[in-house]
């Protein structure tokens, strides 16, 4: 699927921004890559600046500095049709799952290929054999084909997410974002989604971001760890490697008891 | 009052042929007239919309067109257009269409205001077009919204339409102010039962489609 290892992942070097008419800068200089098929987990107190490092991912914020680099171009120099182009090689996972309620599941996985199929196929909803084929083994690699033709929302929290990992799936991006992907999700629920996120993104060598808040779930999902704290990168190490220094220095205080088994 | 209607019974049915054309007359012109109205809103809507048109340049004027449509009254429009193109029902289907127009579009825009923004910001970020976003995962969330206003909207503008003839736009609104101006009660009487059988039928039939749809 990600045909160009290595050149696909996103590469980020000295990002920073600040919002108009604050002193103090949301991100500065971030730098971090993330290579294909690898698991990023973004750790970091509330404010510390996870949500704006996802906005400048996508250039839903425009950047004051830095380079943002997807699949080999770099994001702030885009514009118009061509940025379009690129944020759809770039799959996104958000916290409140985001599917179209009233469409199934395998619709909703569909959307995924609304920037690659031609309009009419759409108004018509007319997919071609090759797109069902692929929106039905996305639902399969998630675990949820035999609920392909239920409505999205008489699914649970943790099967709408899975159907969101499919949409990604389906819209074939080598990067995949997600921004606090289980926080809406019952323990159970948000391990089988991290497990289904990384199983997928080993099989398929998808490169995923995601942000998390909860440490014991990023120490044994992600790959490496990336801290962020007053919009700085703190951290950036293996998950093998990270430690109660780690977390001091991402939280400012000490691990709590339930989490020092890291 | 009273001596007016002890004079109206029994109901007049001589003429129940000519009244029943007529009360279809009425129910046609709301029905096309409604028609013709859901289309343009349909069209128009999304620009009014603000979470898909956020520029204001397009998204104002197109609001001030259809509030300007809205507090214009089907029966002022339909004076207008019996003086523009002639007695008959033409004049009140036009009348019916423009007002309903702009009722129905800002009902329209209120209901697409009203979805949760995720589902289309995903969408619109696989790279979906606007064409694709409207028609993919817009469509389905507002459709039965949609179509629960254009019933309703239907059922207001039956109850509309039995005046329009009044002013000489068509159907069973003629045969009213005839009756009336004849101080013919009877026949009068017969008028005034159809009338509330057409609307209480309408009525009846459009709420148990509404129900149907939530």
């Amino acid at each position: 699927m990600s045909g160009l290892e290595g050149a696909r992942a996103i590469r980020v070097r000295g990002l920073g921004h600040t919002y108009p008419g604050h002193a103090a800068p949301a991100l500065s200089d971030v730098t971090f890559e993330v290579a294909p098929g690898e698991v990023v987990a973004v750790l970091g107190p509330s404010g510390a600046g996870k949500t704006t490092l996802f906005r400048c991912l996508t250039r839903l914020i425009d950047f004051e500095h830095g380079i943002v680099e997807v699949g080999g171009r770099r994001l702030g120099e885009l514009h118009g049709r061509e940025l379009g182009l690129a944020r759809r090689e770039v799959g996104l996972i958000f916290q409140q799952f985001n599917l179209v309620r009233r469409l199934t599941a395998e619709q909703n996985v569909l959307a995924g290929r609304l920037g690659h199929v031609p309009t009419w196929r759409v108004l018509l909803r007319r997919f071609d054999q090759s797109d069902r084929a692929l929106a039905l083994s996305s639902l399969d690699r998630v675990g949820l084909a035999d609920q392909a033709q239920q409505r999205a929302d008489r699914l649970s929290g943790g099967q709408q997410q899975r159907v969101a990992i499919a949409r990604v799936l389906a819209q074939q991006s080598a990067l995949v974002l997600a921004d606090e992907p289980v926080a809406s999700l019952d323990p159970a629920s948000a391990t089988d989604v991290l497990d289904t996120l990384r199983g997928v993104a080993r099989e398929l060598s998808i490169a995923v971001l995601s942000s998390l808040h909860q440490v014991d779930l990023a120490t044994r999902f992600a790959d490496r760890i990336v801290g962020l704290r007053g919009g700085r990168v703190v951290v950036d190490r293996p998950t093998i490697g990270f430690d109660e220094a780690d977390y001091a220095s991402i939280f400012g205080r000490a691990a709590p008891v339930a989490s020092s088994a890291v | 009052m009273a001596d007016w209607a002890s004079r109206a019974w029994p109901p007049d049915t001589a003429d129940l042929g000519l009244l029943l054309v007529r009360a279809a007359e009425t129910a046609a012109i709301a029905l096309v007239g409604t028609t013709v109205a859901a289309v343009l809103a349909l069209a128009s809507c999304t620009a009014a919309a603000r979470n898909l048109t956020p520029n204001a340049f397009v998204r104002l004027p197109t609001r001030w067109l259809l509030n300007t449509l809205r507090g214009i009254d089907s029966f002022v429009f339909a004076i207008l257009f019996v003086a523009a193109v002639g007695l008959g029902p033409f004049a009140g289907v036009l009348g019916v269409a423009l007002h309903t127009w702009g009722s129905m579009a800002k009902l329209f825009a209120e209901t697409i205001e009203d979805l949760p923004a995720g589902p289309l910001d995903a969408v619109r970020l696989t790279g979906a077009s606007r064409v694709k976003l409207v028609s993919y995962a817009l469509v389905p969330d507002v459709l039965p919204g949609l179509s629960s206003i254009g019933l309703y909207m239907l059922e207001f503008n039956v109850r509309t339409s039995t005046v329009l003839g009044i002013v000489g736009a068509g159907g069973i609104g003629l045969e009213l102010k005839n009756s009336l101006d004849l101080l013919d009660f009877p026949r009068l009487l017969t008028v005034i039962i159809i009338i509330l059988l057409m609307v209480t039928i309408v009525d009846q039939l459009s709420s148990r489609l509404r129900r149907g749809l939530g």
